[in-house]
């Protein structure tokens, strides 16, 4: 262990200021989930550590029908809202429960694919992140918010303190494919949203986890849904599509050509979930 | 580097503890406190060989630094153990061969404990889910996934015997 000094603010603003006080390179950790991980295992040897357990950052509320969550909202408490169940379903398929209960919002959009299933939930509801510095809050799009692999739209001095998730028209579904029922790494993760009027797709969001350097929007496979009857031959034409466009890996959970394959298959069949479920809920 | 000092309740006593910076709370228990039935296993999250209950909910004390529990109400094995005996759920865990090289068992019955005191009449279902964290290389988990079940028909009061399954 190389800390030398373990930091928990109790506020934002102490949490702010001690940023930018000790600046880069203090690592900051919310559940310590991920981070731990490595700590232990001296892969990570950092010698100042900020904690946001205690910062105040752990809100979650509904206000003018959007759902606002803190960045340190655990994913137990995430699956528990009942706002919006394709998020509690999100939660339940991450980790086990002692990790949930300890795990972050926040920090689950920073960990590396092939985690970061939350965070393809939220992509499937245009969700915002909200980033603070100094200066203020500046609130974009998650989409915007990954830049690369493990890398990101924060600026020095900022903090990722929330999350906005506006109140979005159509149906969703959430899907993810591991190699054993619960508390496993994904081959895939899909969360597909589409509305529809008189049949005939007026928006859809089509999201992938473990598809590419970051979890993405498959936007040509959405593109492809749009103005199209839900049915088997469009949800085959999108599924083939969104396969070919993302940029899966290999890794000790699946290869690339396999995660392509299942990519196709999911997203199928999320889609297929939703056009069976009918028109409207 | 500068030591800090962390108060916390522990199984039901308070405790004060001299630590470096961000040592883990399953480090404290065990090097400092002589709490020992808190086992290490991978120190990654992985295993839940550590899990003790924090403010009731189970946590995963190889990822928490002792200083995040600073206030909050620990509960470890040792402190749902009677001095003379066994907790329900340890019995029932004996019975039903819930463990072989006993390993994971401090873990599992930390959980179960968790579990029960959420839900007293879990489905085996739901008994799965709430294990799925803690890994057993013995018992193939069918015989904990019996103890826990058999722990909650005690405990809910039925008290009947359920036989051998």
């Amino acid at each position: 262990m190389t800390v030398t000094d373990y930091f928990l603010p109790r506020s934002l603003s102490e949490a702010l200021d001690l940023l930018g006080a000790r600046g880069p390179s203090l690592m900051v950790m919310a559940g310590g989930t991920v981070a731990m991980p490595l700590v232990n295992d001296g892969i990570s040897l950092p010698t100042q550590v900020m904690g946001l357990r205690h910062a105040g950052l752990d809100e979650l509320r509904e206000e003018d029908g959007e759902l606002y969550i803190g960045a340190t909202v655990t994913l137990t408490r995430l699956l528990r809202q009942q706002a919006l169940p394709v998020l509690s379903e999100a939660a339940r398929n991450t980790a086990s429960w002692s990790v949930r209960n300890m795990a972050t919002v926040g920090g689950n959009l920073f960990t590396p694919p092939p985690g970061g299933d939350i965070a393809v939930a939220l992509l499937a509801l245009d969700t915002s992140v909200a980033l603070t510095g100094p200066a203020g809050t500046r609130l974009i799009p998650l989409g915007a918010f990954y830049t690369g692999f493990m890398t990101n739209a924060l600026q020095d001095g900022e903090l990722l303190t929330g999350l906005r998730v506006p109140r979005v028209a159509g149906d969703t579904a959430f899907i993810k494919f591991g190699r054993k029922a619960s508390n496993t790494p994904s081959v895939v993760t899909v969360a597909v949203r589409v509305a529809r009027h008189d049949g005939t797709v007026t928006d859809a969001r089509i999201a992938l986890g473990a598809a590419g350097p970051h979890p993405l929007r498959a936007s040509a496979a959405e593109r492809v849904l749009a103005g199209s009857a839900l049915g088997p031959e469009a949800i085959e034409a999108a599924a083939a599509v969104a396969a070919e466009e993302s940029q899966p890996f290999s890794d000790g959970v699946a290869s690339e050509w396999y995660r392509r394959k299942m990519i196709r298959l999911f997203v199928a069949r999320a889609l297929d979930r939703i056009w069976q479920g009918g028109e409207d809920r | 580097m500068a030591s800090v000092i962390v108060n916390f309740e522990l199984c039901g006593r308070d405790v004060e503890v001299l630590v470096q910076p961000m040592t883990t709370l399953q480090s404290v228990l065990r090097s400092q406190l002589g709490y020992t039935a808190t086992k290490e296993g991978c120190r990654q999250g992985g295993c839940g060989s550590c899990t003790v209950l924090v403010d009731g909910e189970p946590m995963l004390s190889c990822l928490l630094p002792v200083e995040d529990v600073a206030g909050r109400r620990v509960v470890t094995l040792e402190g749902i153990t009677p001095i003379d005996g066994l907790h329900p759920i340890q019995e029932a865990f004996l019975e039903s061969n819930g463990f072989q090289c006993g390993y994971c068992t401090p873990g599992m019955v930390m959980v179960a404990k968790a579990l029960l005191d959420h839900d007293p009449r879990p489905s085996r279902e739901a008994i799965a889910g709430a294990i799925s964290g803690n890994l057993c290389r013995c018992t193939g988990y069918q015989p904990i996934i019996d103890a826990i079940e058999k722990a909650a028909d005690r405990l809910s009061g039925s008290g009947e015997q359920t036989g051998g399954r």
